[in-house]
C-alpha cells in the first residue's frame, strides 16, 4: 500500500512536469491550429542548452530560465520560419502535420552529431529528501511542483484577465472574426508562440531534471505523454490539458508501481487509444477530434 | 562481388517500390496519412519469420525465443505476413478511421508505430525482444545452388512486385479508386451522394496492410534477420518522402519516388567515406536531408515529380 501512496508522490511531480508541457502544446494547437510534432524536440534541445550552462558551472535554476527562453526564441523562429509560410499558402492541416515530423526528424538528426547518443544528467544536488506520510520527495521535486503551479496560476491569469489572454481566445474561436474586429492576430500568433515555446523550454528542463538523466531519444517519449494529456483534456483547451496532465501523471506513475516502469508511455498509448475509441472530442472540448478538417 | 550488388539493389528496390505503392494507395489517393505503415511490413515479416523458422527448441536456434515455429513451406509463410499485415490493420482501423479527424489520425498512428516497437523490444519472450529474431530461413534455398540463389530471390521480388503494381493500377483506374479520390476531395460531398467514408477507407486501410505485410515477408527472407531497430517510426517517413517526391496519387510516380528516395538516396550517400566528422554524423545527415527533401518537395512542387493526372471527362461542356 505504502508502494502505491509513494508512486501517488512520484504522480504529482510527473503530472506538474506533463502540465507545464501539454499546456504549452495544447495551447499552439487550439489557437494556432498547428499540431506541432516538433515539440518534443524542442523540448529536448531547450534541456541540452540548460545542460552546457550547468556544465559550464551555472546554476540549473538559471539554466531553466535560459532553456526556457531558447524554447521561446526556437519556437517562434520555427513558425515564422516554416511553418507561417506552410499555413499561409494553403497547406492543409494533414500537409502541416508532415512538415511538422519532417522537422522534428531533422532536429533530433541535427543534434545527434552535437550531443551524442550518451544519457547525461545535470550537475545539482536533488536537495534533501522530505517525507510527508509515505510520500518522500526530494525539495528538488517539490520545487518543480511548485513550478507548474505558480505557471499553471499565471495562464489562468493571462487567458482569463488580460486583453492579450482575451485575444488569444478571440483568435482560437474564429480567427477570421477576430482579425474584422480588429485584433492584430499576427500578433497573437506571435505572443502564442513565445509563451508556448517558453512553457515548453520550461517543461524540457524541468524533465530532464525530474528524471536521472536524459538522451535525445526521449524526445519521442515526452511527445507520446504530453499527446496524450492534451488528447484526453480536448486538444486546444487549456484547462483540459491541466486535466489531462493530472490524469495521465497518476495513471503512468501508478501503472509503474504496479507493473513495469518500461511500460509507462505504453499506459499514456492506452489511455489515449481508450480516449479516441469512447470520447474522441476529449473530456472538455465539445469538438475537438471530431470536427471535419479543412 | 558486383553481381551481388546488383542482387541487392534489385531487391531492395522492389521491396521499396511494393511499400511505396501501398502507402501510395491509402495515402495518395485515399489520403490516409498512416504514419505507422512500417508496423505493418514488420507484422509481415515478423510472421513469415516465424512461420518459417522452426521452434525455438530446435538446436542452432536455441539463443532466441519466440512464439509460432511451424517450418512451413514457401509460399505459406509470405501469405501469412500478408494476412496478418490485412488483420491488424482491422483494429487499427476501427480505432483511427472512424470518428477521428484526419490530423488526428495521423498522429494516433504515429504514436501507435512508436509504441508498438517499445513492446515488442521490452517483451523478449514474444518475438525475442530488441535482438530479433535470425536465422529466417530463405525460401527454397535448398533447392538452388548458393551461388545463384540470388537470381532467384530477384525473380521472385520481381513477380511479387509486378502483381502488386497490377493490383494498384487496377484499383486506381476502377470505379473504387475513382471514389476514394471523390473521398480524398472533398468527404463530405462524397457522403452525400451515398458513399460511406469509413468502409471506402477501412478497405484500402486493410489493402496497403496485406501489401505491406507481403514485403515484409519479402524483405525478411532475403535479409533472414528482422528486429525491433529495422523498423523505428522514421522508416515510415522515408517512404513519405518517396511517395512525395515522385507524386502523390500517382502509381508511376510512387515507383519512381521509391527508385528516387529509399533507393537512389541510398546508394549515392553510400558514396561519402563516412570518417568525415564525428561518428554518426553522415547518417544523421542523410536523415536531415530526408526532411529537407519533404519540406523542400512541399514548397516548391506538392504534386511531385509526376503529378496525378487531370481526370477529366471528355464530353464535358467547355
Amino acid at each position: 500500500m505504502s508502494l502505491f501512496v509513494a508512486a501517488f508522490g512520484f504522480g504529482l511531480v510527473s503530472m506538474s512536469v506533463i502540465a507545464i508541457a501539454a499546456v504549452g502544446f495544447t495551447m499552439q494547437f487550439g489557437i494556432t491550429n498547428m499540431i506541432n510534432l516538433a515539440y518534443g524536440e524542442v523540448m529536448i534541445s531547450s534541456a541540452y542548452v540548460a545542460y552546457y550552462l550547468n556544465k559550464a558551472g551555472i546554476s540549473i535554476w538559471i539554466g531553466m530560465v535560459v532553456g526556457a527562453l531558447f524554447g521561446a526564441a526556437f519556437s517562434f523562429l520555427l513558425n515564422r520560419i516554416v511553418y507561417a509560410p506552410f499555413q499561409r499558402k494553403g497547406t492543409s492541416y494533414l500537409g502541416m502535420v508532415i512538415v511538422s515530423l519532417a522537422i522534428s526528424l531533422m532536429m533530433a538528426n541535427l543534434l545527434l552529431p552535437i550531443v551524442g547518443y550518451y544519457s547525461v544528467s545535470y550537475q545539482e544536488g536533488t536537495g534533501g529528501l522530505i517525507r510527508l506520510g509515505a510520500i518522500i520527495l526530494t525539495t528538488n521535486q517539490i520545487l518543480i511542483i511548485g513550478i507548474a503551479v505558480v505557471v499553471m496560476l499565471l495562464i489562468h491569469g493571462l487567458l482569463k484577465y488580460t486583453r492579450l489572454g482575451k485575444a488569444m481566445r478571440a483568435t482560437s474561436a474564429n480567427p477570421t472574426l477576430a482579425r474584422n474586429c480588429g485584433i492584430p492576430t499576427q500578433r497573437v500568433v506571435d505572443a502564442v508562440w513565445l509563451i508556448t515555446g517558453a512553457l515548453c523550454g520550461l517543461a524540457g528542463v524541468v524533465a530532464a531534471l525530474n528524471s536521472d538523466s536524459f538522451a535525445i531519444a526521449n524526445g519521442a517519449a515526452f511527445l507520446i505523454t504530453i499527446l496524450a494529456a492534451a488528447v484526453l483534456g480536448g486538444a486546444g483547451q487549456p484547462y483540459g490539458a491541466m486535466i489531462g496532465a493530472v490524469l495521465i501523471g497518476l495513471i503512468t506513475e501508478l501503472s509503474a508501481a504496479a507493473w513495469s516502469p518500461e511500460y509507462k508511455e505504453v499506459v499514456a498509448f492506452g489511455v489515449l487509444v481508450l480516449v479516441m475509441v469512447l470520447r474522441p472530442q476529449g473530456l472538455l472540448a465539445k469538438r475537438g477530434a471530431m470536427a471535419a478538417a479543412g | 562481388m558486383n553481381s551481388y550488388y546488383a542482387i541487392n539493389l534489385l531487391i531492395y528496390a522492389g521491396v521499396d517500390i511494393i511499400a511505396c505503392l501501398a502507402l501510395n494507395l491509402q495515402f495518395g489517393v485515399a489520403g490516409i496519412v498512416n504514419f505507422s505503415f512500417i508496423v505493418f511490413q514488420a507484422v509481415g515479416a515478423y510472421t513469415a519469420a516465424v512461420l518459417s523458422m522452426p521452434p525455438d527448441t530446435a538446436p542452432d536456434y536455441s539463443f532466441q525465443i519466440y512464439v509460432g515455429g511451424l517450418q512451413l513451406p514457401f509460399p505459406i509463410p509470405w501469405i501469412g505476413g500478408a494476412i496478418a499485415g490485412g488483420l491488424l490493420a482491422v483494429p487499427v482501423g476501427f480505432v483511427v478511421l472512424r470518428k477521428l479527424r484526419s490530423d488526428y489520425q495521423a498522429i494516433a498512428l504515429l504514436v501507435l508505430s512508436v509504441i508498438a516497437n517499445t513492446v515488442i523490444t521490452n517483451a523478449r519472450p514474444f518475438l525475442n525482444g530488441a535482438a530479433g529474431l535470425a536465422l529466417v530461413p530463405a525460401p527454397l534455398a535448398d533447392l538452388f545452388d548458393p551461388a545463384t540463389y540470388g537470381y532467384f530471390y530477384v525473380g521472385l521480388t520481381a513477380i511479387c512486385t509486378a502483381l502488386v503494381a497490377l493490383v494498384a493500377f487496377r484499383i486506381v483506374n476502377s470505379p473504387y479508386g475513382r471514389t476514394l479520390r471523390a473521398m480524398r476531395e472533398h468527404e463530405v460531398a462524397a457522403t452525400a451522394i451515398g458513399k460511406n467514408p469509413v468502409a471506402l477507407k477501412m478497405t484500402i486501410f486493410i489493402v496497403g496492410g496485406v501489401i505491406a505485410g507481403l514485403s515484409g515477408g519479402i524483405l525478411t527472407g532475403y535479409i533472414t534477420f528482422w528486429a525491433p531497430s529495422v523498423w523505428l517510426y522514421p522508416e515510415t517517413i522515408i517512404l513519405f518522402a518517396a511517395v512525395i517526391v515522385g507524386g502523390r496519387g500517382n502509381n508511376l510516380g510512387a515507383v519512381l519516388g521509391a527508385l528516387l528516395v529509399p533507393v537512389g538516396f541510398e546508394e549515392v550517400t553510400r558514396f561519402i567515406p563516412s570518417s568525415i566528422g564525428p561518428p554518426g554524423l553522415i547518417p544523421a545527415l542523410q536523415w536531415v536531408a530526408i526532411g529537407l527533401l519533404i519540406i523542400g518537395f512541399l514548397w516548391f512542387r506538392p504534386e511531385g515529380v509526376r503529378p496525378e493526372p487531370r481526370r477529366v471527362f471528355e464530353g464535358a461542356p467547355d
